[in-house]
């Protein structure tokens, strides 16, 4: 017998889901932990230059005079932030602090505000 | 007010679309579902399940305006238009708003949603205490609307694997009543990288639980009854 | 499969967040508190038995809990076992490699540097 239900459509077009705060701060967890895991190669890299040679270490100090490699620093910077904070935000729930839909949708705000803000504050330092 | 609805008909149509409605609520017309009811009386092919109409039978379960609730729950008041209703997110769509939930039920089944207790039976009854009872709140009132699951990303990658919020809030239900004695099973059955563990507590759940219920607080329950367990 | 446990993988990704934090606030101590960091300075800390012995365990760390990371995105996404298993098989092996170099990193510095 035929599933009733084979070959039907579904609805899962995510452009027209509205997502709750929670939903942002999640994803924005989800896409700063594969922006960092994608740099880890990078950062074992530095450690090896940061401790071969005083030009090498200071090349790695002056990486941010190029705007694009600055840039790309900005971004990592974000998505360190965000994941940290939303990491310890998971962290706290897990054992019931702040679990509740009210805190939880506070602490999803702030930590997407707190990550926004880190970023700025890079992105003012070494962009201008 | 406007109305745009998913309409799809398996006999006719290969690809779902939208249909506008125009139409003017009553006096008496409260609740979205109120509105269905009259579109119903203008277009009969329109199709949708409802049966209590005052949220306790969970039929009524839909996206509106991009959220899942009930459309007998909904208030009409304050709605932004058009009203845009489409089926439950990530379901098989049988009928315009009606949905196939087997696999959903399958879910609910398979974490035996019944009493397990094979100890001789009292003479009377299974006594609970107050307290031990008032741990049920917040759990036993589950109508199995699917709201909750249906708005959960990790049930929409792995419908067929994950059980999802509504069936992990009922299997922590059976695990917190003091008169069942298969906690231990039960915990065994959920420790499984698909089964609870695809949860991320995006709490998308506990934000469209027409009855306020936290599935979110009874997954964060079981996975701590896990730890103590194994520990 | 062992590969997909359930309880241990998520108590694993806890435990590594939490020596992430611990060891990044350490270091961020360390530089908040101390002079401005020189190229002297930094090898001098990073080549000490214990600041060697806490950058192997954070790149360990790292690697576990980044390992547990992509494999939930992989078993969301990913249905395909003809595209999962292989997929999963690189990045064992890329982060696996990436841990092994900073060992080989750091056992250089260690004991050129003295």
């Amino acid at each position: 017998m035929r599933a009733r239900s084979a070959g039907a459509p579904k609805f899962l077009n995510l452009s027209q889901i509205r997502f709750p705060i929670g939903a942002i701060a999640s994803i924005g967890h989800r896409l700063s932990g594969v922006l960092l895991m994608v740099s880890l190669p990078l950062l074992a890299l530095a450690l090896d230059r940061s401790l071969r040679s005083e030009p090498e270490f200071a090349a790695l100090r002056d990486l941010v005079s190029a705007p694009w490699r600055a840039l790309l620093l900005v971004i990592l910077v974000w998505a360190a932030a965000h994941h940290l904070f939303a990491g310890v935000r998971h962290l706290l729930a897990d054992i019931g602090v702040g679990s509740r839909l009210a805190q939880a949708r506070t602490s999803a705000w702030a930590v997407i505000v707190a990550a926004g803000i880190i970023a700025l504050a890079a992105a003012l330092r070494w962009l201008s | 007010m406007r109305v745009s609805i998913y309409r799809f008909n398996p006999e006719t149509d290969t690809k779902p679309r939208m249909q506008d409605y125009d139409v003017a609520p009553e006096a008496g017309d409260k609740k979205l579902l109120d509105v269905l009811m009259r579109l119903k009386t203008m277009d009969d092919s329109l199709s949708f399940r409802r049966s209590c109409r005052e949220g306790v039978c969970g039929s009524d379960a839909m996206n509106i305006n991009g959220r899942n609730g009930l459309a007998c729950l909904t208030s009409l008041q304050g709605m932004k238009e058009p009203v845009v209703l489409r089926p439950l997110p990530g379901f098989p769509v049988i009928r315009d708003l009606i949905v196939d939930m087997t696999q959903f039920f399958a879910h609910y089944h398979s974490i035996k949603p019944y009493l397990i207790n094979n100890e001789a039976l009292p003479e009377r009854e299974r006594v609970q205490s107050p307290a031990e009872r008032e741990k049920l709140n917040g759990l036993y009132e589950c109508i199995l609307c699917a709201c909750c699951s249906a708005f959960c990303p990790s049930f929409w990658w792995n419908p067929d694997k994950f059980i999802g919020p509504a069936g992990l809030l009922q299997a922590y239900r059976f695990i917190s009543d003091s008169r069942d004695t298969a906690t231990a099973e039960r915990l065994a059955y959920l420790d499984d990288v698909y089964r609870l563990y695809r949860c991320r507590t995006i709490m998308n759940c506990t934000e469209v639980c027409p009855k306020g219920l936290s599935p979110s607080h009874a997954i964060e329950r079981i996975r701590l009854a896990l730890v103590r367990e194994s520990s | 499969m062992r590969l997909f446990l359930g309880q241990r993988a998520w108590v694993l990704q806890r435990v590594t967040a939490l020596v992430l934090l611990i060891l990044l606030a350490l270091g961020a101590a360390t530089l908040l508190t101390g002079p401005s960091l020189s190229y002297g300075s930094w090898h001098a800390l990073a080549t000490s038995t214990h600041g060697a012995v806490l950058i192997v365990v954070f790149f360990a760390a790292l690697c576990l809990h980044g390992w547990i990371g992509v494999r939930d995105i992989v078993l969301d996404y990913i249905h395909a076992p003809a595209l999962r298993l292989p997929l999963l098989a690189l990045v064992a092996v890329i982060l696996f490699a990436i841990f092994i170099r900073v060992v080989l990193t750091m056992a250089a510095h260690f004991a050129g540097g003295g």
